[in-house]
């Protein structure tokens, strides 16, 4: 394989992944060596969608100082408005035929469901093309890492989609607790209770036809092969485990960019789940992801920073109101999370209580500020330094949030037979509960790899 | 104050044996009105209680079983086939579908019931029993709203009868170990219980109740054998259908109780004696999507209760729908746990249920010394108490109403109409006037409005 590999792209491209993956996990190499699709700041890029129809649609907006090429969905009326939108690009169903056919793509922008996200990125990464991926970055903590591991060999620009990365707020975050404004962190709770999609649900068991409009056997992609319903698509194949992540995979990378960033998280210990799935009958369980669950990571003592326990939430199940917020104020966002410091706590990036926040003021300005989540990337394309969601960044980010549904799928085992499952994060391997590792990655149908 | 007078004479002009047994009675629960209308029969220790059993086919079943050692004189069921297996087994017992017909013609021959009925027709059974002056065993949750259940109370003590709720752990011995473990200071003073179960979805047992869906919109035909108006009882009227009868009825806001109601109960009630609770001062709560019909799939209710003589402040986690606590670090690894239990976090260490963990620290430990009497047994100590024995351990003016009370609060934190109220409040609980009294509007909750022709 890598021999192959080599024999196919031996180039400068080689030289500048070997060094961005020397520095790449704490410094950004600032001397980009130019490699396939390299684009002077002063030009275009030629971008290409893949998965167009949903939130790609606003992605490729987002890139609209840019070239849009070319232009992929396999379900035409889902991506109709799109491909209007956009009349000058080449429209193709197989992403694979477009990267073959359209040699003037510098970029890809994927926004598939995410059980595509992996082999879309891997053939673009491949054949050198800058890469913005919508989160969770892969559907597997397996897929995951080879991306992240291809994307730093090929050197290509990356993006997550966790747009909330640029922001000021996860900026304030960081700040906030470098300044040590709630003392050293040993607790984060984080939530998302936006009712995503159905989940806790039945496989259907009618068949119907699959529309003329869908390329069936494309959207299914590397996933098992299955009938066509419409309760997959669009949008809510999020809670099927064969396509989605859940909530914790759609929003875990939302949520816990900012705690990443702030507690220099790297891969936890140990990991233990319950969710509305214990007891439900393997007819759900191995179907759909659970409609509530709970998932708690312990993150070892990290640079000076001591343990940290970070508590996942979705379904509608949150942590306990915090003494410190007062009464009146709203402790009920859909999505947040709350800090909790030996000296205090912090509610996003606001400080409890409101007396202590006004107190404090802001923490003192020491990271720079983001030109935009999708702007960082095109900079980055056109060989600025890497965006805040390189996939070095982002890709460990999405193990961790993964490593969460492979302790939910786990099920009540967990309680069963008493344990957390303990984790060997550079190993990708759960150590004392071997049958967990089948989760880890997923079998593809024939005819597709990474 | 006239009548109260005029019930004074009224008791001592029947005065007789039987009031000195209700004054005993009455001393062993400390507080009480002395002025009591007649009061229960007398029934010397010799003697067998002749009970009759409202709701026989389910739980009541088992209850009817617990107490045969006595008569079984009449059984009251709106659904006869399920009460079927029940009727055959005492056939010497009369037959009822509605509980106001048969006390009032049994009256004579009836010195207790057993209530199994489902929740929202609990009250409604056990206080046209006790104003009858018959000894009331009733099951948990002891109703299905609070104010049933302070009204419980109340007439229980005003009619000196013998009470017993259903929650049959409170005369384990568990239950005195968690207690005298928690007296004994094994523990330090506790801050945190966790308390959790599997319900109310599937289970472990294969099967509870759904919860988190819609009213079913079929309209099938009332099953024969079945007074579906009976089985409505108090509750507003709506039409038949097999997702409420049987057992399914637990996870509909208009007949059940949840999963807290229906194992609150139970796995509070250990916490509520050790740590001698009372009511909280503040209840919040977090649930999947909740509609006007049914409970939640899952939920979180946290209770805060105050210090207490010898007790520091302590919040109570209640969890359900597969929701549980954070593993203790102090479990050992591959040690099992989860499907139900609680959990107390002192400062000075953990006990999972009645065990101190590690099992080298309970092992280190032993035994608490013995604090607690011992019990014969949950139904035998309601039938001692029928026969003027001392009160039963879950009696309802000393414990299970408060219990309940304490319990059914939770559900009001998960109602629909207070959820967006809810994020910025926790409920404050005024115990003693039984009020929230922070959100105005949850009060209706408290209580509810019975359909015509029934009455508390």
């Amino acid at each position: 394989m890598k021999d192959e590999k080599k024999s196919k792209s031996i180039s400068r491209r080689d030289f500048m992944g070997a060094s961005a993956a020397f520095t790449a996990f704490t410094v950004v190499p600032s001397h980009v060596l130019g490699g396939p699709g390299r684009v002077p700041p002063s030009e275009k890029l030629n971008i290409a969608g893949v998965g167009i129809g949903g939130r790609g649609e606003g992605d490729l907006h987002e890139c609209g100082s840019e070239n849009i090429v070319a232009l992929c969905d396999v379900d035409d009326k889902y991506a109709a408005r799109v491909f209007k939108k956009y009349p000058n690009a080449e429209k193709y169903h197989d992403f694979r035929k477009m990267l073959d056919n359209q040699k003037n793509i510098d970029a890809v922008v994927i926004a598939t469901p995410d059980h595509n996200h992996a082999v879309v990125a891997m053939a673009a990464i491949k054949r050198g093309k800058h890469v913005y991926c919508e989160k969770p970055l892969a559907h597997s903590i397996y897929e995951v890492r080879k991306l992240t591991e291809a994307a730093r060999e090929a050197g290509v620009a990356t993006q997550l989609g966790n747009q909330g990365q640029a922001s000021e707020g996860t900026r304030l975050v960081c700040e906030f607790i470098a300044d040590g404004a709630i003392g050293p962190v040993r607790q984060v709770h984080s939530w998302c209770n936006r009712p995503i999609s159905p989940r806790g649900i039945e496989r259907p068991k009618d068949t119907l036809t699959v529309p003329d409009t869908l390329n069936w056997d494309l959207w299914l992609g590397p996933a098992p092969y299955r009938p066509y319903h419409p309760c997959y698509l669009p949008f809510n194949w999020r809670g099927w485990w064969d396509f989605g992540t859940g909530v914790l995979g759609d929003i875990g990378c939302h949520q816990f960019v900012s705690i990443f960033r702030a507690l220099k998280l790297g891969y936890p210990t140990s990991v233990e789940a319950c969710s509305s799935n214990f007891y439900e009958p393997a007819a759900v369980t191995e179907q759909t992801a659970p409609k509530a669950s709970i998932v708690r990571y312990d993150f070892p003592a990290r640079q000076g920073m001591p343990p940290v326990k970070l508590t996942w939430y979705d379904g509608g199940l949150m942590p306990a109101r915090p003494e410190e917020l007062e009464e009146g104020l709203r402790f009920g966002n859909p999505d947040d999370n709350l800090y909790i410091g030996d000296k205090g706590k912090m509610l996003g990036h606001r400080l409890l209580p409101e007396a202590r926040s006004k107190e404090y003021g802001k923490p003192p300005r020491v990271l720079p500020r983001s030109p935009g989540h999708h702007k960082e990337w095109i900079n980055a394309c056109k060989g600025g330094e890497p965006a805040g969601s390189n996939f070095d960044v982002a890709g460990p980010l999405t193990e961790v949030v993964l490593l969460g549904n492979v302790a939910l799928r786990m099920g009540q085992q967990l309680y069963e037979k008493g344990l957390k499952l303990h984790y060997d994060g550079p190993d990708m391997k759960v150590t004392n509960l071997p049958e967990a590792n089948k989760y880890i990655r997923s079998e593809y149908r024939e005819g597709w790899t990474l | 104050m006239k009548e109260k007078t005029r019930r004074e004479e009224l008791a001592d002009s029947k005065i007789s044996r039987r009031d000195f047994m209700g004054a005993a009675a009455v001393a062993a629960f400390t507080v009480v009105p002395r002025h009591v209308l007649g009061g229960p029969r007398r029934i010397p220790p010799s003697e067998k209680v002749n009970i009759a059993g409202i709701g026989v086919g389910g739980r009541g079943g088992g209850d009817i079983e617990a107490v045969s050692s006595q008569n079984i004189v009449a059984l009251c069921d709106v659904d006869w086939r399920r009460a079927a297996g029940t009727f055959r087994r005492h056939p010497n017992a009369k037959k009822y579908k509605d509980f106001r017909i048969m006390l009032e013609k049994e009256d004579k021959n009836i010195d207790a019931v057993v209530v199994a009925t489902p929740d929202h027709v609990h009250a409604p059974a056990s206080m046209m029993a006790m104003k009858m002056d018959k000894h009331v065993y009733c099951e948990k949750p002891l109703t299905h709203s609070v104010y049933e259940s302070r009204m419980m109370a109340e007439t229980a003590r005003e009619h000196k009868v013998a009470t017993q709720m259903g929650n049959q752990g409170q005369a384990s011995e568990q239950t005195r170990l968690m207690c005298e473990a928690v007296w004994d200071g094994a523990i330090g003073q506790v801050h945190e219980v966790h308390v959790w179960t599997d319900r109310p979805m599937r289970g472990i047992n294969g099967l509870y109740w759904p919860q988190g869906v819609e009213r079913p919109e079929e309209t099938p035909p009332v099953p024969d054998g079945l007074d579906w108006d009976l089985w409505l009882g108090p509750a507003p009227y709506r039409s038949y259908h097999p997702s409420y009868v049987p057992f399914k009825w637990r996870g509909w806001w208009d007949f059940g109780t949840g999963a807290l109601g229906d194992i609150g109960c139970h796995r509070i009630d250990p916490v509520f004696r050790a740590l001698k609770l009372g009511h909280p001062t503040t209840v919040g709560a977090c649930c999947t999507i909740v509609n006007d019909e049914t409970y939640p799939v899952a939920s979180r209710v946290t209770y805060e209760f105050p210090a207490r003589p010898g007790f520091d402040p302590v919040t109570l986690h209640w969890y359900d729908g597969g929701m549980k606590p954070p593993r203790p670090e102090e479990l050992e690894e591959g040690r099992s746990w989860g499907t139900n239990g609680i959990l107390f976090v002192g400062d000075k260490g953990k006990m999972l249920e009645e065990r101190l963990i590690p099992e080298s620290r309970q092992k280190e430990y032993g035994k608490p010394p013995q604090k607690l009497e011992r019990s014969p047994g949950h139904h035998a100590e309601w039938i001692n108490a029928c026969k003027g024995g001392k009160p039963a351990g879950s009696n309802f003016p000393d414990h299970a109403g408060l219990l309940a009370q304490v319990v059914l609060l939770g559900n009001l934190a998960l109602r629909p109409a207070l959820k967006e109220k809810l994020t910025r409040v926790k409920l404050h609980w005024d115990g003693d006037n039984m009020k929230v009294t922070n959100l105005p509007e949850a009060n209706q909750y408290l209580r509810r409005e019975y359909r015509r022709g029934w009455t508390l």
